[in-house]
């Protein structure tokens, strides 16, 4: 009898042992200070920080590129205020405005497909489909061909997004399931804005439709300085606002009903998202006009880098940065001195990127 | 009038249901402390729409719902999550996602902004996965495990919640006989460890087996409530669904199960 049981124990110890579960969260950093802790997505950082390297390249090569060329170190420099007096000039007020729209807008599409994406749980959701985009084309258009000055077209854009914001949440009469009834509605009431601005353009004197094109595709060619400044503010306020919205919108990825008993109020929490989301879409196109499928894209690349633990606010944000940056960087130089408005790049390149992006994935992904 | 122990949760004169058309009507019931309640009757009753209810996922047009005493209409969502967890049937996971990732979901309502992942929530998660008997296998994907230790994933992320009641909606419905086993047992093991279950079963003999008190509900109210083998009767399987049967005791457990069903009575007898 004790010799069996010893030989029992042995064999159990022979037996290779299944490693058990510690708790220790995989692929996860704790971070724990007294009271306070933080959880933080290893792959998520990373995958920030490449991208904030890939940002920062894209700044150098973008403002030393021009007629008069910088050096992308001399360019980093310059924003710093260090180098010669003339590049300084050159950089800092010259390029940078249009460097920093161009990053901030795209910054501002890539959070706001993220969020939309996440919450309507469908990759397709972006900033394009709700309307905004549509609107403040419209607004912009109808302001050209009316009156022409400098800061109109970008304060109509915006007037235009904001109206549209109201009145598809009026419409809608809320956010509705995963959102669908908002993004619904946005998609009926941007075709209406779209038609609108053709049927301007087709009236309107060929000269006042010429200088009203670029808000029809989506250009960083000399946009006003104030609402670059306003994008950018924006961004940098409303990025926390949704890197804290993002962390409650992954718990929406589960069923609803899960959501819920969690603990989280799933309809608020919807019309924060679709306020947030639509805030940063009128900004952006304010800016630059009805930029296309940066919101896509940019959350896409997001999430591959990323991985699934998390809502990839940051890398899309930074992604969306990138991907603008180089668009425009392209249209600039590639038929220099012609000039291709980035909108046409983003959906030039954008397109075939974007399809490769969705053939190439297993079908059925859950976000 | 007050039964002990008392009723964990407490409906009184509950009518809930969608915009203009009711599906609960003026429903009175109590789930017992600590025991296993299973909710049965034929489709379209009202079972999940009064799991729904009591986990106040849908407002309560009319009564109202106690938890410990304390109307539900008047508790936080966070309040609500720290004492109650509910599993609805469709469990569909985002892609990717580990066992040990679906279970911290549970600790949301214990953590906040800056007390994101303290040693209470690592404790609990290891404990509810160890409870579920997958600590084996904490890191894998949901999608590599089969139906039963998928469900028993889900089971330790509402385990993880930590909460005295735990609502579960046709936790079996799509597994297979020995998948269905594995989850009534650990739901046992709940409750003899003191938790408070409530589950729609469609599975009377289930449902007769592994529930220590049985609601039977038809067209929103309810039409007997108590001990399997003091209330269902032939009569009330014919209330319910329609169809005659006989009942003859289980020979190991004892509980009713259901023989002979047929929907006129003369086969029945022949």
């Amino acid at each position: 009898m004790d010799r069996l049981s010893m030989t029992s124990t042995s064999a159990a110890h022979d037996v290779s042992a299944p490693i058990l579960f510690n708790g220790r969260p995989a692929g996860l950093w704790v971070l724990r200070f007294g009271r306070f802790s933080l959880l933080l997505d290893r792959r998520a950082w990373l995958a920030s920080l490449l991208l904030l390297l890939a940002t920062i390249v894209l700044v150098g090569l973008s403002l030393g590129s021009g007629t008069v060329k910088i050096a992308p170190f001399e360019a980093l420099a310059a924003l710093f205020n260090q180098g010669e007096t003339k590049t300084i000039f050159i950089v800092r007020d010259l390029r940078l405005t249009r460097v920093l729209g161009g990053g901030m807008a795209g910054a501002a599409l890539g959070m706001a497909g993220c969020l939309l994406q996440t919450l309507s749980r469908n990759r397709l959701a972006n900033p394009d489909t709700i309307g905004i985009d549509n609107a403040a084309t419209a607004f912009a258009v109808a302001s050209v061909v009316a009156v022409s000055t400098t800061l109109a077209p970008s304060a109509m854009a915006l007037t235009g997004a904001i109206t549209m914001l109201s009145l598809t949440f009026a419409l809608s009469g809320g956010a509705g399931t995963r959102g669908y009834r908002f993004l619904i509605t946005g998609l009926g009431l941007g075709s209406i804005c779209g038609a609108a601005t053709n049927l301007m353009l087709a009236r309107a004197p060929i000269d006042a439709a010429n200088t009203a094109f670029p808000w029809t595709v989506g250009s960083l060619n000399n946009r006003s300085g104030v609402f670059v400044n306003l994008l950018a503010w924006g961004v940098v306020v409303m990025l926390p606002l949704a890197v804290i919205v993002g962390k409650r919108l992954n718990l929406v990825r589960l069923p609803d009903a899960v959501a819920q008993s969690l603990g989280v109020r799933v309809n608020r929490l919807r019309f924060f998202t679709i306020v947030l989301a639509g805030s940063l879409t009128g900004l952006a196109v304010a800016v630059a006009g009805p930029v296309g499928m940066i919101g896509l894209a940019a959350p896409e690349l997001g999430r591959r880098l990323a991985g699934p633990r998390t809502v990839p606010i940051v890398p899309a944000a930074l992604a969306g940065a990138c991907f603008t940056m180089l668009a425009d960087l392209l249209g600039r130089t590639l038929f220099s001195p012609t000039e291709i408005p980035v909108g046409i790049v983003t959906a030039l390149v954008g397109g075939p990127y974007l399809l490769w992006f969705l053939l190439r994935t297993p079908r059925g992904k859950q976000l | 009038m007050s039964v002990f122990p008392p009723a964990a949760l407490q409906t009184q004169n509950l009518v809930l249901g969608y915009q203009r058309t009711t599906i609960i009507d003026q429903l009175n019931t109590e789930i017992p402390h600590g025991q296993v309640t299973a909710i049965i009757g034929p489709n379209g009753c009202g079972k999940s729409t009064l799991l729904a209810g009591l986990a106040k996922l849908h407002p309560a047009k009319q009564g109202q719902i106690l938890l410990d005493g304390r109307d539900i209409a008047r508790l936080s969502p966070r309040e609500m999550a720290q004492s109650l967890a509910l599993l609805p049937q469709d469990g569909v996971a985002p892609d990717g996602m580990t066992v040990a990732d679906l279970v911290r979901f549970g600790r949301h309502p214990h953590t906040g902004l800056l007390r994101q992942w303290s040693k209470d929530d690592q404790q609990a998660v290891v404990e509810a996965i160890a409870t579920a008997d997958l600590s084996s296998m904490a890191d894998r994907p949901l999608t590599t495990l089969s139906g039963g230790q998928r469900q028993r994933a889900w089971i330790a992320m509402a385990l993880a919640q930590a909460t005295p009641l735990l609502l579960l909606d046709e936790p079996t419905a799509a597994l297979d006989l020995g998948h269905q086993i594995e989850v009534f047992e650990l739901i046992r093991q709940l409750a003899s460890e003191g938790k408070t279950v409530v589950m729609v079963v469609h599975d009377l003999a289930s449902a007769c087996r592994y529930a220590d008190h049985l609601i039977a509900m038809r067209t929103g109210t309810i039409i007997a409530a108590g001990a399997p083998k003091t209330i269902v009767t032939p009569e009330l399987i014919h209330q319910l669904y329609g169809v005659h049967c006989r009942l003859i005791p289980d020979p190991v457990s004892g509980t009713p199960i259901i023989v002979g069903v047929q929907r006129s009575i003369e086969k029945l007898e022949e």
